[in-house]
């Protein structure tokens, strides 16, 4: 035997390692096979990350417009504002001091014709010859200088004049005073800060305002002073925060609300961070859906280049070397989705602006944040990573030895334990990444945990369908059998299409069906013994007179009144108000003002939950009573001090007692009620609600309008059905957004579905050919597909249906505590467009399937 | 006597089917010395190409003892067997196996670039010249012949100057000419690199170009003949 020159040692070569510029390199010479197979997978990061990013922008833009235009939303470099009482001499000449000053007072009132036969409920804004300090107010008519300069002029939103019937030029009762319109608005610069909650404005001049004699002691006035800091002083962010701390340092017993430049209105501020908030939610879930694309086309994409892959390991590649090549190409398929999705979403807000930005109330800008761009980006690479490492793991696992012999891929292959790890990893960052961007956590955890559940429940209940087709006796109709088989067949359709269509579906059914609730609830269920009318600033000592009134205009009409003041929250528990953090839903109580009342007993629609009411002619130390829901949000509880500004004087009250209160009777009531010692002697005026008896004519309620306006020049008259439909049109707009922002998780859902059914062609087209050998004809063919697309859109239907009503249930009755009411037409919805999408999307794969030829298919193998 | 290349002893596969366990090899010994060249022949299903991938480390014995290369095969997990691959054990299918998306270079590049090697590229062009294929570097295997396509595999497998050289059916997807062609090639290449060649065939006129045959029937060794012919 000759003995061949072979090499002389068997010690193993040493390997310098594979370089990652090669890796990269290899990895995209193995993509010129293409990216079809992938375009699902970059169009479900493109439109996630689209969403997220133009959501981040177009807010990015509002907040730069925001900020920008600070001085002119406010009014100045900095405003005080308080209820009730006008700056003492004190404080005026502090403002002064430190810069140009302007006075506003705004109030509601009634606006009415001088013959009394029409009112409307108003905005009332007396200004002095400095307003404004910034910008200016735009009209049309007079200048509005001059409008307002001459003795009773009045400048009107144009609304006005169309509800009353008027013109320029016309007379106008406010009150006791009689206005001439002289111009009307056009654009009043710091409408945003003096927000508009009822009703269009009007503006006069302070003058004009002491005549109606609407100021009176009590009369629910808000005061505000914007200020122009002197040397410029307000130029700079740490000028201002400065000129805040001296402020804040030197009015602290005022009760003041300060607002600075560069943050016109908080309440506005919040509103912005929370609606991104949760559109970057929506956008994230939309993200999750395509991440169910993201796996199948990476998993399909692994099983078709299982040759490639063990033709790698037998070369010499180790499972780490493939799954990084893997990984590489996964990635930079990612990118692209991301860049897609970053293109659309920075351009999208441009046009948005463009299109839609009058109805904003800020001028938004095009702002383009790095912080948006790394978010959107993150976004998008961590989900597809977190879908993509699970298939990917599957490419370890392939056995070079498939190069030698066909291996049947078992149904369920766990990946290697440290790809479990990673993907526990990235759903760990993931998590944490949306928590530490959330505004708050409690709800960012809600949100993922909701979705966690929602994707667990859709992939148990694709299997538990799967797992059933299987068993369920096959039906003698061919057709039918065909399709429980193909729902039950392994690497079939079911699960796909379950959890793709079901988490989109399930948000369209949960917002439809509180939707639904909301309205009946607003417009359909008033409690039988909810108030028609609210009457505000009633004087103290006319209650009886406005009750013979009432009575004498509307027979049987109920009159309830209660004492009304507003004040400012300052201290809670010994903790001032700007150093608690109450969840989203208890701020409101915190921010700005809120009605105060006193009473004796326990106001009615109120039950005493905890602690004892107070005896009637009580003298001891000033008590309160709680709303018991927010004094658990804002952590305090019986014994507890309360301390409010009313009136520019700190009131503290200790906490007695707790009450439920049911919000939804419309009767008075407040978060805090007070001893009566605590407060009759402040000056206040009433509040009323006036209920009518049914029956009562339309003409009778605007009699009775007529007769309290005429005897109550300054009672302003609120209707609560108006007020009822208004809420109602601000609930429909937010639930639009809503949907609009919940269809773009179907379209994700939609992405997958058509995804899944691309993958599932060729296997169709296989198994449509060999049952057209067997005889099959194509109408039988096409019958079988329509039955399996349906089944399994009725499928999904109705378990986004049933999820979709829980959650809606849950957030009716537990969260609201208003009865559920269930829409037959929000499920066929939901069902329509279930079965609508699925037989669009198949049918267009159902064709193909039907022209296939069977020579062509059966040689081709 | 230098130590063989290929040492097993009474290595036995067993794999699980639906059918129950099936036993695949049973009790098979052999020894190849360094630079032999070695034929398995045999009827279908006899154990041969499963006796290939034990030797090729891509499937493990389930009995006995596995050397090769100086390595104890039953000791390596996964990625140790792939590094050997890339070292020391060049692969030849009947179908090829080359990467489609990767041209005629790239693929004989790529066991290089997995075990780091500086230059890959210009030694797979020397080798792709060996083979007669230097006009044809930039083609990808859907643009080149069976018998074109094989040659790249060849090279692909003799790129890193592995100490064996399997082959499986190397001809079996081959005409007669084009067949004849890629073994006056392999036997050429083999000779050149001193490697030790160890092939799975059905033909028994390339088992005789070998120094040596080993027949096998269901699952076992029942000859072992030293051909005359051989190189």
């Amino acid at each position: 035997m000759t003995v061949m020159n072979a090499p002389a040692t068997d010690t193993p070569r040493a390997r310098p390692g594979l370089a990652p510029s090669r890796l990269v390199g290899i990895a995209l010479r193995e993509l010129r096979a293409g990216l079809s197979g992938f375009y699902i997978f970059m169009a479900c990061v493109a439109l996630g990350v689209a969403v997220i990013a133009t959501v981040g922008t177009l807010s990015d833009g509002l907040r730069a417009g925001f900020e920008r235009q600070g001085g002119v939303l406010l009014g100045g470099d900095a405003t005080f504002a308080r209820m009730h009482a006008r700056a003492t001499d004190a404080e005026r000449a502090w403002l002064a001091a430190e810069g140009t000053l302007s006075e506003t007072a705004t109030v509601r009132t009634m606006a009415r014709r001088v013959d009394g036969e029409e009112q409307a409920l108003v905005e009332l804004k007396a200004v002095d010859a400095a307003y404004p300090l910034v910008g200016e107010v735009t009209v049309a008519g007079t200048p509005f200088a001059e409008a307002l300069a001459e003795p009773g002029g009045a400048v009107v939103d144009p609304v006005i004049l169309s509800r009353l019937g008027l013109k320029i030029g016309d007379t106008i009762r406010l009150a006791e005073a009689d206005a001439v319109v002289r111009a009307t608005i056009v654009d009043e610069p710091d409408a945003v800060a003096d927000r508009l909650t009822y009703g269009p404005r009007v503006f006069v001049s302070h003058e004009t305002l002491a005549k109606t004699e609407l100021v009176q002691p009590g009369t629910l006035v808000r005061w505000r002073y914007a200020l122009n800091l002197k040397d410029g002083a307000g130029a700079s962010p740490a000028g201002l925060a400065a000129f805040r701390e001296k402020a804040e340092a030197n009015l602290s017993q005022s009760g003041f609300v300060i607002a600075d430049r560069r943050d016109p209105s908080p309440q506005i501020t919040r509103t912005l961070d929370r609606l991104r908030q949760f559109l970057t939610f929506l956008g994230l879930a939309a993200l999750i859906v395509g991440g169910v694309g993201i796996a199948n086309a990476v998993s399909t994409f692994i099983e078709r280049r299982r040759n490639v892959i063990a033709a790698m390991k037998a070369v010499g590649a180790t499972s780490g070397t493939v799954l990084r090549i893997f990984l590489i190409q996964v990635l930079a398929i990612a990118l692209i989705g991301v860049v897609l999705g970053l293109a659309v979403g920075l351009t999208a807000p441009g046009v948005l602006i463009a299109l839609y930005g009058d109805a904003l109330p800020v001028r938004a800008e095009v702002a383009y944040s790095a912080t948006t761009i790394l978010v959107s980006i993150a976004y998008g690479l961590l989900v597809a990573l977190l879908f993509a490492l699970w298939p990917l793991g599957r490419a370890e696992l392939i056995k070079p030895s498939v190069l030698f012999r066909d291996e049947v891929a078992p149904d369920t292959v766990w990946p290697r334990p440290r790809i479990i790890a990673a993907t526990v990893l990235i759903a760990a960052s993931l998590l944490g990444f949306a928590l530490a961007m959330s505004e708050s956590l409690r709800i960012a955890l809600y949100f993922c945990g909701a979705l966690v559940l929602v994707f667990l429940v859709f992939i148990g209940l694709g299997t538990a369908v799967t797992r059933l087709a299987r068993r369920v006796p096959r039906p003698r109709w061919p057709e039918l059998a065909l399709a429980i088989g193909n729902l039950g067949a392994p690497g079939g359709l079911t699960r796909s299409v379950v959890v793709s269509l079901g988490a989109g579906l399930s948000l369209l059914v949960a917002v439809a069906l509180a939707d639904a609730s909301l309205v009946e609830e607003l417009t359909s269920r008033l409690p039988k013994n909810a108030p028609s009318y609210f009457l505000l600033d009633i004087p103290k000592d006319d209650a009886q007179e406005l009750g013979t009134i009432v009575e004498g205009a509307v027979p049987g009409a109920h009159l309830a009144e209660a004492p009304m003041l507003r004040g400012r929250m300052v201290e809670l528990a010994g903790r001032k108000v700007e150093d608690i953090k109450p969840p989203p839903e208890a701020q409101w109580v915190l921010s700005g003002d809120r009605g105060l009342t006193y009473a004796d007993t326990l106001p009615e629609g109120s039950t005493l939950v905890e602690g004892s009411w107070w005896p009637a002619g009580y003298d001891g130390e000033p008590l309160v009573s709680f709303e018991r829901d927010l004094a658990g949000h804002l952590g305090v509880k019986i014994g507890d001090y309360v301390t409010v500004n009313v009136l520019g004087r700190n009131l503290t009250a200790r906490i007695a007692n707790l009450r439920e209160v049911k919000w939804e009777s419309l009767t008075l009531n407040f978060v805090m009620v007070f001893s009566s010692n605590a407060l009759q002697g402040a000056p206040h005026n009433l509040l009323a609600t006036v209920s009518l008896p049914t029956g009562t004519t339309v003409e009778a309620e605007a009699g009775l309008g007529r007769a309290v306006g005429k005897a109550f020049p300054s009672v302003t008259v609120v209707r609560v059905k108006d007020a009822l439909n208004t809420a109602t049109e601000i609930l429909e707009k937010v639930m639009v957004a809503i949907r609009v922002a919940g269809a773009v998780t179907l379209v994700a859902g939609a992405l997958v579905l058509a995804g899944a059914l691309a993958t599932a062609q060729r296997r169709r087209v296989l198994e449509a050919v060999v049952l057209k050998v067997l005889g099959a004809t194509r109408r039988r063919v096409l019958v079988s597909h329509m039955l399996e697309y349906v089944l399994l859109a009725v499928i999904a239907g109705l378990f986004a249906v049933a999820l979709g009503g829980l959650a809606a249930w849950i957030a009716v009755s537990e969260v609201m505590r208003i009865p559920f009411t269930f829409s037959v037409e929000a499920v066929l919805k939901a069902l329509g467009v279930a079965i609508g999408l699925v037989l669009l999307f198949g049918s267009l794969g159902t064709w193909a399937v039907l022209r296939a030829r069977p020579t062509a298919t059966l040689r081709a193998g | 006597m230098p130590q063989p290349i290929i040492r097993l002893a009474d290595v036995g596969l067993a794999l699980e089917s639906r059918a129950g366990i099936v036993e695949i090899l049973k009790g098979i010994t052999l020894d190849v010395a360094r630079g032999q060249s070695l034929a398995i022949v045999g009827p279908s299903g006899s154990g041969k190409t499963s006796l290939l991938m034990i030797l090729a480390g891509l499937e493990r014995a389930t009995r006995g003892d596995v050397h090769v290369a100086g390595r104890d095969f039953n000791a390596l997990d996964e990625d140790a067997m792939a590094l050997a691959r890339g070292e020391d054990i060049g692969i030849v299918f009947q179908s090829f196996h080359l990467i489609p998306t990767m041209t005629a270079l790239e693929n004989v590049a790529l066991p290089l670039e997995f075990a780091g090697v500086a230059g890959a590229r210009d030694q797979a062009r020397a080798l792709l010249a060996d083979v007669g294929l230097l006009a044809r570097i930039d083609h990808f295997p859907a643009q080149l012949s069976g018998g074109e396509q094989q040659r790249v595999a060849l090279a692909r497998a003799l790129v890193p100057k592995p100490k064996l050289l399997l082959a499986d059916e190397p001809t079996g997807n081959l005409d007669g000419k084009t067949g004849r062609q890629v073994v006056e090639l392999l036997f050429g290449l083999k000779q050149k690199s001193g490697a030790t060649l160890v092939l799975v065939t059905h033909d028994e006129r390339l088992a005789q170009q070998c120094e040596r045959t080993i027949r096998m029937e269901d699952g076992r060794i029942v000859a072992d003949e030293r051909s005359v012919v051989a190189a």
